[in-house]
């Protein structure tokens, strides 16, 4: 009597056993088909097909106008549905459940795409029939990992550099952008001399502060910085990084930034610019979204320019985002997988001209011209594309807390010598968990 | 005093004795359900508490991560670079500390309430339900107005501005010393209510005729309450503590939403650390941090609840 119900636990806990394998590994047998998948007619009848695409509080209104015009033209149905932030951590976390969604905008550099396990879980993207279309710096700038296409870039990837407020500049009699980061450093403290807040960092939200530390760096990222970092033979303990690390430090005590750099938000470095209480802001594109939902694009060609900045001279380092990329996954279904490539041909191609009116933003495709009202600040951010080199996120195998600990740095539990080390050791955990060599 | 002394002893173990010796004799037809009803219940308790916990055991072990499909053993390698990790012990102090105030906090305002509150008129019985509702209130939603209120430009500093006459703009959440105090007194501020009621019933149960007596043999009411209703709330203290200590870490939704473990990861509790390793993909270390937590508990749990119960036993 009592010999059933332990056959029947032990019979349990062997399934349960058995069921300990990863669930996202799914039922298509992945791997092997890395053969280009065919790309459908972007307006071929797709009736009864509903698609999803994942997006964050912060690009889920993106896709509506091409999504409509896709379901009128094809009679496929698109539902947007918003993870809430932090969007990354949502989304990996349901993928590692076996949740997937079509399509979902994802930052398309290779740590992230590794993050996601992009071979198992994404639909290459290679022959995709837009990217000969594209301007010809932006093809493979990203979205590839391991040479397979797996992102798609719908928008102008974001490029940290500065934003300044000009009002500022000539009411102190600062006539020309600064040549290099040194020369930068001079301007701010001629500023400083006249009272004027130089910079405004925000490390109350913490994550912008890392963009200090990469634009040192973009010089060393030309000949290789990261292929070192990413194979073990540099870490961040060396004198690169870290010397970029302590003269961020350097020039935070030397009074160069705003007082309340310790709690300020990004919503205070937005107001700070605009208002001309504070001179420069090293940021990327996102900062400007902010400033373009305070004021028209006629008061901010007025008032604010964009210059990239380097060791050397004026050379941006180019992090694309989120925002700016979809992704397609491997959902098992082939009608829908076929549908998912559907939509981003259509979005790429014959729905690429509205898209662009409609968030009037910078166009990707040299046959398609960017809208009337994109603020100039933005198109030099992306003319700066051109000569940009990678960032950390774009180049390096593993994406650390960078920021995290450089917050910790200005708030003084860390001293940039520790920053170092707690960023390495992380590193080197994420990148011996993607499987990189050398960790 | 007879009738004080027999009320102190506690009927409850007589009465339960007699009842355990009856058990192997009801097993037969007379009891009143059969056991398979327990069937849905463990079904539940099985599929969503023991195999989540069995897992947590396993994928301990192993290095799961969002990079790739295959799971492999990987034995104490986790365990190994957590321990030469000294964030691990840094988010295990914080956490402690964090479960240590919330205890005391939680249970000097209940009890604090409960005293207060203890007479049955309509305006106690009001205030009683006020005090209630924060336990009822979503944790992050307790968390984010928490949060608006104690910002440099948030309402606690209009008020002291309007107050004072002058521009107050102190950051609540900014020390990182005392934000893990005011974190903890948020969580407390929540969960009160809970504790007032506890020891509301446990006030209720204590029979008046024996601080009747006490008064009669000449004792005064501090007195009274002290030496007498108090030492009689011991098992409402035991649960109070216990539910409150070991609840609290586990916490995770208050502080996440009132400062996301800021500022400088002063009060970046073992679940926040969790949580952001987790969200990095590197499952297999999240996981192994987690059962870190749950031995932590459990180690934590037994010799907490020992001891409170020792303090009963003097009844």
């Amino acid at each position: 009597m009592k010999l059933v119900p332990r056959v029947a636990a032990a019979a349990t806990l062997l399934l349960a056993l058995a069921a300990c394998s990863d669930p996202s590994a799914g039922p298509a047998a992945p791997a092997a088909d890395d053969t280009p998948a065919a790309w459908p007619s972007p307006t071929a009848r797709l009736d009864g097909v509903t698609l999803t695409i994942w997006a964050a509080q912060n690009s889920n209104t993106v896709p509506k106008a091409v999504t409509d015009a896709f379901t009128q033209a094809t009679g496929a149905k698109v539902e947007v549905v918003t993870i809430p932030d932090p969007y990354e951590q949502g989304v990996q976390t349901k993928v590692a459940t076996g949740d997937k969604p079509d399509l979902a905008f994802w930052q398309p550099t290779a740590s992230m795409l590794t993050a996601l396990n992009a071979r198992a879980n994404l639909q290459p993207l290679d022959g995709a029939p837009w990217i000969s279309s594209l301007s010809p710096e932006l093809r493979d700038m990203t979205g590839l990992l391991d040479k397979t296409r797996y992102a798609a870039l719908i928008t102008s990837p974001a490029v940290e550099g500065v934003y300044y407020n000009k009002k500022v500049f000539a009411a102190n009699g600062i006539s020309e952008i600064p040549k290099n980061f040194d020369d930068m450093v001079e301007v701010a403290r001629t500023l400083k001399g006249k009272g004027v807040t130089p910079f405004f960092e925000m490390a109350g939200d913490k994550w912008a502060t890392q963009w200090w530390v990469q634009v040192q760096l973009a010089d060393a990222a030309k000949t290789g910085l990261w292929d070192r970092i990413n194979t073990g033979k540099e870490t961040f303990q060396d004198a690169t990084v870290l010397e970029a690390i302590k003269k961020y430090k350097a020039l935070i005590d030397e009074g160069l930034f705003n007082a309340d750099i310790k709690t300020a938000t990004f919503e205070d470095q937005g107001q700070a610019l605009l208002s001309g209480k504070a001179a420069m802001v090293m940021q990327v594109n996102s900062f400007f979204g902010q400033l373009q939902a305070k004021a028209g694009t006629a008061e901010l060609d007025e008032t604010i320019g964009f210059f990239p900045i380097s060791p050397s001279g004026n050379v941006g380092t180019f992090i694309p985002d989120q925002s700016n990329a979809l992704v397609a996954f491997r959902t098992g279904d082939p009608k829908r997988e076929a549908a998912a490539r559907q939509l981003l041909a259509y979005w790429m191609g014959p729905g690429y001209a509205a898209f662009v009116t409609d968030r009037k933003t910078i166009s990707l495709r040299t046959d398609v011209p960017s809208p009337d009202g994109v603020p100039q600040a933005l198109l030099d951010a992306h003319a700066s594309l051109r000569t940009a080199v990678g960032s950390m996120q774009a180049l390096a195998v593993a994406n650390p807390d960078l920021y995290l600990n450089l917050a910790d740095m200005i708030t003084g539990s860390l001293t940039p010598e520790q920053v170092a080390a707690a960023t390495q050791k992380q590193f080197a955990q994420l990148a011996k968990a993607a499987g990189a060599s050398g960790f | 005093m007879p009738t004080g002394q027999e009320t102190l002893t506690r009927p409850a173990t007589e009465r339960r004795a007699p009842a355990r010796r009856k058990t192997p004799a009801t097993t037969g037809r007379d009891r009143t359900h059969p056991m398979w009803f327990l069937a849905p219940a463990f079904a539940i308790l099985f599929v969503f508490f023991f195999l989540p916990t069995l897992f947590n055991f396993i994928y301990a072990f192993t290095d799961w991560s969002s990079f790739k499909s295959d799971i492999r053993p990987v034995g104490l390698e986790n365990f190994t670079s957590l321990l030469s990790d000294g964030t691990l012990f840094g988010a295990l102090r914080i956490t402690l500390l964090y479960a240590a105030l919330v205890a005391l906090f939680q249970n000097l305002f209940g009890f604090g309430l409960a005293v207060l509150l203890e007479k049955d008129t309509r305006l106690n019985r009001a205030a009683r339900l006020i005090f209630l509702i924060p336990v009822l209130m979503s944790a992050l939603a307790v968390g984010y107005v928490f949060q608006a209120l104690l910002k440099p430009d948030g309402s606690l500093n209009d008020l002291l501005s309007a107050l004072t006459g002058q521009q107050v703009s102190i950051a609540w959440l900014g020390s990182t010393t005392w934000t893990l105090v005011l974190a903890a007194i948020i969580h407390a501020w929540k969960w009160m209510g809970l504790s007032m009621l506890i020891y509301l019933a446990g006030l209720k149960t204590i029979p008046e005729d024996v601080t009747e007596a006490a008064h009669i043999d000449g004792a005064s009411p501090w007195q009274a309450f002290w030496s007498i209703r108090f030492p009689l709330l011991a098992p409402a203290v035991t649960f109070n503590v216990a539910t409150a200590l070991l609840g609290s870490m586990n916490g995770f939704d208050i502080v996440q939403a009132l400062t996301g473990g800021g500022p400088a990861r002063s009060t970046e509790i073992l679940n926040i650390f969790i949580y952001r390793t987790f969200g990095q993909g590197l499952f297999a270390q999240a996981t192994t941090m987690s059962l870190v937590l749950f031995l932590m508990v459990a180690l934590l749990a037994f010799p907490v609840i020992r001891l409170l119960r020792k303090r009963e036993e003097i009844l």
